[in-house]
């Protein structure tokens, strides 16, 4: 299983794909991404890598299960998900954007 | 999407905008030398075979040669192309303008990579003529040329360093 | 200041309009993100892990009052507020829209300010002494060769597309503030001309700058700088990014041959048409004259009467303040190392404070130092308490410079995208371990170092103790260093004892230093000279918690 991930063109930020085949199908919140099986999540990852009027170095998050990612990517993964981690816990970070937790 | 510069078959350029006809081959290594035709000898071969030759010839510059063991031949020498495989691989400029400053007067072609981003650099350090990736070359040139009226260094162009240009503004 | 004319504008204004097109081409889908990278990497933008970030030049990190207000306008306008200094004299703002971006560099250009050398395989922003032109020890101000350089250096038609980039540092004091030895050029101004120090850097595989020539004149720097730099763009790696940096170079050939091929170089090179003369580097040099110093009355004991009645004061003199070459004014620096915030931040407000700060009693300029602090670098003894109290209504009074808290922190996994290991919520966690102000002056000097991978931007290398996130296996993990040191005697630190997760860390670094005040021979014995006297081994032991 895997999520779908790139940083938006126009302002950099993180995005996560959730359906549909414009934009307005991106989430800033990662707990609304898609869960992909592999096959459909390499083919998405085709169609948005030629989409690079919107978007920036679209990849592929591995999840273990729905909420989990593979330990590899976890760090990282989890502070592009939640922002940065200063000042406070990436939790707290989620919390206050009322977010829920991410992974 | 529209096209993107860099897939468009490259054209031949020269640095004040004129589309030029290529009527230089590089040759293969076991092929023979024709006399005063238009070839372009590898830089190895140039420097084996230079001395024995009659004519003028072109030679390839690859970015790892050392032009300066070009420079008995010199006379023998119409055209160097210097070779950018990637970009990124910026010692063709250092190539070009050690041609220059020992005062080597023929065309210097840059081939390769060539993009027109690069151009004004190329045309600073003594790159007169480009095969250049570009849906308008002459277009590229000019644009190239637009972009600084002013340098901060000198290089192998005309361009005075500002340095120069602030010593005449006073009189100095 | 220096201050631009006809020509440096016109070159600031005809590289935004080239970037303006660039941008316009982007988003317009001409530009693929292929092609649009290395020229957005040529104009200090990069995309990081959350936005893209702008990292914006402090030429040898000079800056004035106005140039501070605009970052302030920058981090208000157009970024979340806040910005962060850099290690490397500069500024970088994390949230930045692409198509922000023309704007904020016409904003820029407005006072002399640009994104040129911040970024790409090109001679980056040269760096030098935070304190010059001001301090005590000072043979010569590196600030006239440092734009001397900045001008040669920009847009290098040659040395644009090097092995890796470059990176210049000047000092022209007994002291090396300036960090040359971890330079890929060193430039020691004497009073017989340059000592040039090449081959020093950080990264994967750290060394140490080797001196290659003594006496360089100061009007022929320039052509030997750049023989030097084209024997490296000849021949540095292209192979292999993490050996292209000229350190690979220097010591694959020896520093004898290396400055063999310079000089054969240098003597083949049109000198004259490269070298700026005299008459250019006596106009550079007019820009930098003593400031118009205003006598005020210094009154030696309203001084001591307010440091007696407010302790904090009294600390933040004894810790802050930098001699001066007048005896009746200091450089202050003001930390951005308070406890537990982000080490080298400033927030718009405070930014907009320390540009106030400058014009009522610094003479109007400001420097950003490596260490991510912002110096004052002349303000009379007598306006010494008021400047204080001002500084503490912002949050901007920590007493802590040169002391364990005082930490060079790299932005890590939080920002970066290359980074292995988050940095900050570590300085942040060693700060707050660390607050108690008599324990830290009791420590005295000691500078920690947190790089979040490799690379080192946060020199973790040449920290007292350093210390370096890596990935284990999908976990932040910690490796501590010790006994490097970045000033003129420059060593580099050693890995010591096993790593450990960010939660160790803190009290490994409170046993190590505890052991220390065991052993130092008194308070004049620093950290780094008892782990000089002693072998860091001898502190490997309390790295980790007894068995």
């Amino acid at each position: 299983m895997k999520l779908l991930t790139a940083n938006r063109l126009t302002d950099g930020l993180v995005l996560w794909y959730r359906d549909g085949d414009d934009l307005s199908g991106w989430t800033e919140n990662a707990v609304d991404a898609a869960r992909l099986d592999d096959e459909a999540a390499t083919a998405l990852l085709d169609v948005w890598k030629a989409r690079e009027t919107l978007l920036v170095a679209p990849y592929l998050v591995p999840l273990v299960d729905d909420h989990t990612l593979v330990k590899r990517e976890y760090v990282r993964e989890f502070v592009r998900a939640n922002g940065p981690t200063i000042g406070q816990t990436a939790l707290d970070t989620a919390k206050l954007q009322n977010r829920g937790e991410v992974f | 999407m529209s096209l993107l510069n860099s897939s468009h078959e490259p054209k031949l350029v020269t640095a004040d905008g004129t589309l030029i006809p290529d009527g230089w081959r590089l040759l293969a290594d076991d092929e023979t030398v024709g006399v005063d035709e238009p070839n372009v000898l590898g830089f190895d071969r140039a420097l084996a075979e230079l001395d024995g030759l009659n004519g003028k010839y072109g030679v390839r510059v690859n970015p790892a040669d050392d032009v300066r063991k070009l420079l008995p031949f010199i006379d023998k020498i119409a055209l160097i192309e210097v070779a950018f495989p990637g970009y990124r691989d910026g010692r063709g400029y250092s190539t070009a303008r050690i041609l220059r400053e020992e005062g080597f007067t023929g065309p210097i072609r840059a081939v390769g990579d060539v993009l027109r981003d690069q151009l004004l650099y190329m045309i600073r350090v003594g790159f007169d003529e480009f095969l250049v990736k570009d849906a308008d070359p002459q277009g590229a040139i000019a644009h190239a040329k637009s972009l600084f009226d002013y340098a901060y260094q000198s290089a192998a162009d005309d361009l005075k360093p500002v340095w120069q240009l602030r010593q005449e503004a006073t009189g100095a | 200041m220096y201050v631009y004319d006809q020509f440096d504008h016109a070159v600031v204004a005809a590289r935004n309009a080239e970037f303006k097109d660039q941008v316009a081409r982007r988003l317009a889908g001409e530009l693929s993100e292929d092609q649009f990278k290395p020229l957005r990497l040529m104009n200090g933008l990069y995309l990081q892990l959350h936005a893209y970030m702008l990292r914006i030049a402090v030429p040898y990190g000079v800056l004035s009052s106005a140039q501070m207000r605009t970052f302030a306008h920058i981090a208000r306008t157009y970024d979340r507020d806040f910005g962060h200094f850099t290690t490397r004299q500069n500024i970088q703002f994390n949230w930045i829209k692409l198509a922000d971006t023309p704007q904020i560099l016409e904003d820029l250009a407005k006072v002399e300010m640009h994104a040129i050398q911040t970024s790409g395989n090109c001679i980056r922003n040269t760096t030098t002494d935070q304190f010059a032109g001001a301090a005590k020890d000072e043979i010569d101000d590196p600030r006239p060769w440092a734009e001397l350089i900045r001008q040669w250096s920009t847009f290098h038609p040659e040395f644009t597309f090097l092995p890796r980039k470059f990176k210049i540092a000047i000092t022209g004091a007994t002291r090396d503030r300036a960090a040359i030895r971890v330079h890929d050029i060193g430039l020691q101004l004497t009073a017989n001309g340059f000592d040039v120090y090449v081959g020093g850097g950080m990264g994967r595989t750290p060394h140490l700058g080797h001196l290659i020539k003594s006496g360089v004149p100061g009007e022929k720097l320039l052509s030997y700088l750049e023989a030097a730099l084209r024997v490296y763009n000849r021949y540095g790696r292209r192979d292999n990014i993490y050996k292209a940096r000229i350190k690979i170079l220097v010591s694959a050939l020896g520093p004898q041959e290396y400055a063999r091929q310079v000089e054969e170089e240098w003597a083949s090179l049109d000198q004259a048409k490269i070298d700026a003369p005299y008459a250019e580097i006596a106009r550079i040099k007019s820009f930098f004259p003593e400031p118009d110093y205003t006598a005020k009355a210094f009154d030696a004991a309203a001084l001591d009467r307010a440091k007696a009645a407010d302790p904090g004061f009294a600390r933040w003199v004894r810790n802050n303040t930098l001699a001066h070459r007048r005896d009746d004014h200091v450089s202050v620096t003001i930390s951005l190392k308070p406890t537990g915030l982000p080490p080298g931040d400033a927030s718009s407000e405070q930014m907009d404070v320390m540009a106030d700060l400058a014009d009522d009693y610094g003479y109007a300029e400001l420097r950003v130092s490596h260490e991510q602090n912002v110096i004052l670098p002349h303000v009379a003894k007598a306006d010494l308490y008021d400047l204080y109290q001002r500084l503490d209504k912002t949050g901007l009074s920590s007493a802590n410079v040169g002391k364990i808290t005082d930490m060079i922190a790299c932005p890590g996994l939080d920002y970066c995208s290359l980074a292995n290991a988050r940095s900050i919520p570590l300085a942040q966690d060693i700060s707050k371990r660390f607050e108690d102000a008599g324990y830290t002056d009791k420590i005295g000097d000691l500078q920690i170092k947190i790089s979040g991978c490799i690379n080192a931007c946060g020199h973790h290398h040449v920290g007292h103790i350093g210390i370096l996130g890596v990935d284990k296996q999908g976990e932040e993990f910690y490796q501590i260093l010790l006994g490097g040191r970045a000033d003129e005697q420059a060593a580099l630190g050693a890995i010591t004892g096993k790593g450990m997760p960010a939660e160790a860390v803190p009290a490994a670094i409170e046993r190590v230093v505890n052991l220390y005040l065991e052993l130092r021979t008194d308070e004049s014995e620093r950290f780094i000279d008892t782990v000089g006297r002693l072998g860091r081994e001898a502190f490997a032991g309390a790295l980790h918690e007894p068995a």
